[in-house]
């Protein structure tokens, strides 16, 4: 059973690259973006594209980037880096603006690398690491202020509160619709799986909003029509697995790839590149503070430190999520020197121990020389929460 | 195994050392030389063998340069960390790890000690008494292990943990500056809320970054930051920390940037080096008034010092140990630095360090509202610059310094400084045409891997 919709989507990426080329000849501007705070709304309204700059799984990119930055790098920043200093990527080659926010210290450090090295017009917008408090947001709101403005400057025009109503509705549509679908990847007798669900969720970092969200309502009519009635429940025998930690962008599919092929299925995931950027974005005020904050106030990224462990939003969605998706058990993915995730791997392992689910980590670059040992460990965890959760189903008979 | 011979510091040296001055704590007590030269001679080989090393590449062995008092008073200083701190704190002050490489004015102001993490390990080791060179470089691996086991192995900087959860060391709050210098540190702060010490006080003091001082809205949300730092500490010392307080701090520190600014310039400008460069290092850190966890003992040391060496220019006395003519390194990066015995011995000397001498170089307003003059000056910091910024900025010290080439130096999982290295040294290069050579330090101690030591002498023969 195939969600035709799919189809047309894979279709339109592939002629994405020439659509852009296009635009931009008809001097429409392309703004690529990165980061965890960039609130892409601001972008759109202003009428540039706006595209994601995710890209990952490439280790030769590593290398190269690696010699403008720094062996110590995470692999995504490297591998961004070094997709810049060979300008061969079909989306990177098409942006006119970059905007990196300052979530992570070493995304900032690549927008000066990126600046620096390869003469690229860069607007940063600042992050604060006290977001929870009310000065951290006050600064966070003059930061959009600012990053507003070098974005006017560089548009040509002011921005139109009515145009982002407008892209802050079609923004809202589409993580509306795209935590429907999510639902159904996770149900019994799945007609879509979590990847396909991923490589969707994806594809909305670089295709055409409107026409984004219109593909996304396709695909849930699809889905509603082959399964009308959907239940997220647990099978013995599935091996639910949840993805957390380090985000897995496009071109990076080695873990998701050795889940599979081990018997594994995923479920769900708090990825970046994933849901969790989806959810629980409130936009109270159509402004650029507004827009700002709300995405500030989602679940915060690992990135941000938050000096309590008991009321932590992160580690009280994963919860959520894990409870919803009734996964089984958690594999965390943590990138080399992707600080954020890896200093957490442990502490994660150990508050969700108290709940009873197992987590493994998984730590790993874009080489392929770790494969064997993942796909062992990964192969094993599978294993045993297979075994685990059968013989609980024994049990309860 | 026999024990090897612990080194002594000559007996006839001691009436020239007793007759200096006293160093002046600032709880109003002071310790004579004689107080200084008894502890140094009597009681410190006893309680900590390890500095007092024969071995010729330990980094942690004691100046040689014996007719310098600072030397020996910093030393002093150092191996008396844990009697001193736990004495401040039983009288009613709070302890603070911060990191380095930032100013500490606010946290003196509030009644408070900050501690940077060398400083925090100092206190931590003196707590370990009658250790040998091996025994404590045993003791300091486990630390360091303890804490990544707790955190990830990638962790360069682990904001003490290891010291103040796994092993009671009575630190009260864990509250540095967040700023690029070191990437780690926010993070090492977080890891805190699992540990078992949770009488710690957690604060991330917020540094705002990109053109950060030319943003009003920046130098506000950071003098906040200050301001609540301030507020923290005060309750935690039972005190209420007026404005006048942080003015007066400031006061205070600026006088020990100036006068570090004026001992570097008068070290510089000799024709012999009139120090080797562990106390040229030592030297201009006491101008940050915070490696001894006590400003106004800094403050007297580094004032003493700056009139021997005065002295030592004008009468052009070259330092024990260092060659006549020799090639002048200036290092940047991160918090780490080549031995400097091993590059004296290959006929260099190191000459100065962006790291630390950013912020100590960075003199504060002393008139309006001291929170918004220091959060100014903070944000100001070169390191902490655009790329551009922060080059312009290194080679005006290269040119003061007369520096023959830059060694960037930046300790395995440091990301932030790692990433801008080349970016630093390329600048460099074009713009002044001096040599630059960057190089990662892997976990090695003090005495460094022969691989790294290989390339550094290279870059010595080269120049």
């Amino acid at each position: 059973m195939t969600v035709k919709t799919l189809e047309v989507i894979r279709k339109r990426l592939d002629e994405r690259p020439d659509e852009l080329r296009k635009a931009r000849a008809n001097g429409q501007k392309v703004v690529g973006w990165t980061g965890y705070n960039v609130p892409e709304e601001i972008i759109h309204a202003l009428g540039f594209i706006p595209i994601r700059i995710a890209i990952g799984g490439d280790d030769r990119l590593v290398e190269v980037g690696g010699r403008y930055a720094s062996s110590k790098n995470c692999v995504f920043i490297r591998e961004i880096v070094g997709a810049f200093a060979e300008n061969e990527d079909p989306y990177i080659q098409q942006t006119d603006v970059l905007a990196f926010d300052a979530t992570c210290l070493q995304n900032f450090r690549a927008a000066e690398v990126i600046e620096y090295y390869f003469k690229r017009d860069v607007v940063v917008l600042g992050v604060p690491r006290n977001f929870y408090w009310e000065e951290g947001q006050e600064y966070f709101v003059n930061e959009a202020n600012e990053f507003t403005r070098l974005l006017e400057e560089r548009a040509g025009a002011k921005l139109d509160t009515v145009k982002l109503a407008a892209s802050v509705a079609l923004y809202n549509d589409i993580r509306k619709t795209l935590k429907s679908i999510y639902f159904f990847q996770a149900a019994k007798d799945n007609v879509i799986s979590w990847e396909e669900v991923f490589d969707l969720i994806q594809a909305g970092d670089l295709l055409d909003k409107k026409e984004y969200l219109i593909l996304l309502q396709e695909t849930l009519i699809e889905l509603q029509e082959l399964q009308p009635d959907p239940v997220i429940e647990a099978d013995g025998a599935d091996g639910r697995i949840f993805i957390s930690g380090s985000l897995i962008p496009r071109g990076d599919r080695k873990l998701i790839g050795i889940i599979n092929a081990v018997g594994g299925r995923i479920v769900g995931d708090d990825l970046w590149t994933g849901i969790l950027p989806h959810l629980d974005l409130d936009i109270k005020e159509i402004s650029p503070a507004g827009v700002a904050l709300g995405y500030l106030n989602r679940t915060p990224h690992a990135a941000l430190p938050y000096l309590d462990l008991e009321s932590d939003r992160r580690l009280k969605k994963l919860h959520e999520l894990i409870d919803e998706s009734k996964a089984q058990g958690v594999i965390y993915h943590t990138l080399r020197y992707c600080d954020p995730f890896t200093f957490k791997a442990k502490e994660t392992k150990d508050v969700l121990a108290k709940s009873g689910i197992p987590l493994l980590e998984i730590h790993t670059e874009y080489a392929g020389s770790d494969y064997e040992a993942m796909r062992t460990r990964v192969e094993a965890f599978v294993e045993m929460i297979k075994i685990k959760a059968e013989s609980a189903a024994e049990v309860a008979v | 195994m026999a024990k090897t011979a612990l080194y002594e510091y000559p007996a006839e040296l001691r009436e020239e050392f007793e007759a200096t001055e006293d160093i002046h704590f600032r709880d109003g007590s002071r310790a004579t030389a004689a107080d200084v030269w008894h502890f140094m001679t009597e009681i410190g080989p006893k309680r900590y063998p390890f500095a007092y090393t024969q071995k010729k590449y330990a980094g942690s062995r004691l100046s040689r340069d014996i007719h310098l008092p600072s030397a020996i008073k910093n030393h002093y200083l150092l191996l008396t960390m844990n009697d001193r701190i736990n004495k401040s704190r039983e009288n009613g002050a709070p302890v603070i790890f911060v990191q380095g490489g930032q100013s500490v004015d606010p946290y003196y102001a509030a009644g408070g000690i900050a501690l940077r993490p060398a400083s925090v390990g100092l206190w931590a080791r003196g707590r370990h008494e009658g250790l040998g060179l091996n025994e404590e470089a045993i003791r300091s691996r486990n630390q360091r292990e303890k804490a990544n086991h707790a955190i990830s192995f990638e962790a360069c900087q682990t904001a003490g943990y290891a010291n103040i959860q796994e092993d009671d060391l009575p630190v009260d709050m864990v509250a540095p500056f967040t700023c690029l210098r070191c990437s780690d540190i926010s993070y090492g702060v977080e890891a805190h809320r699992h540990g078992p010490n949770k009488a710690v006080k957690l604060m991330n003091i917020d540094y705002p970054m990109r053109h950060q001082a030319d943003k009003p809205w920046a130098v506000e949300y950071f003098a906040r930051n200050l301001r609540r730092l301030t507020s923290e500490i005060g309750k935690r010392a039972g005190r209420e920390v007026t404005d006048d307080d942080l003015t007066k701090e400031i006061k205070l520190h600026n006088e020990g940037r100036r006068l570090a600014i004026d001992t570097a310039e008068l070290w510089w400008s000799a024709d012999l080096p009139p120090t080797n460069g562990v106390d040229r290092r030592a030297l201009y850190q006491m101008g940050g008034m915070e490696i001894h966890g006590d400003p106004s003992a800094s403050l007297t040391v580094l004032r003493e010092s700056n009139a021997y060496i005065r002295e030592r220019v004008k009468r052009g006395i070259k330092a024990e140990g260092v060659v006549d003519k020799p090639i002048r390194l200036f290092v940047c990066g991160s918090c780490v630095f080549p031995n400097d015995f091993r590059i004296e011995e290959a006929g260099a000397i190191i000459v100065g360090q962006d790291n630390h001498w950013s912020d100590i170089s960075t003199l504060v307003a002393e008139e309006g509202d001291p929170y918004q003059n220091l959060a100014h000056a903070i944000l100001s910091y070169p390191y902490e610059q655009s790329i551009e910024k922060r080059a312009e900025w290194t080679i005006e010290q290269l040119k003061k310094s007369r520096a023959d080439g830059v060694l960037f130096l930046y300790q395995w999982g440091c990301n932030t400084q790692s990433a801008i290295a080349r970016m630093l040294c390329d600048t460099i290069k074009r713009d002044s045409g001096i040599p630059t050579m960057i190089i990662e330090q892997h976990e090695g101690g003090s005495e460094q891997s022969e691989q790294l030591l290989n390339r550094v002498n290279a870059f010595i023969e080269m120049l």
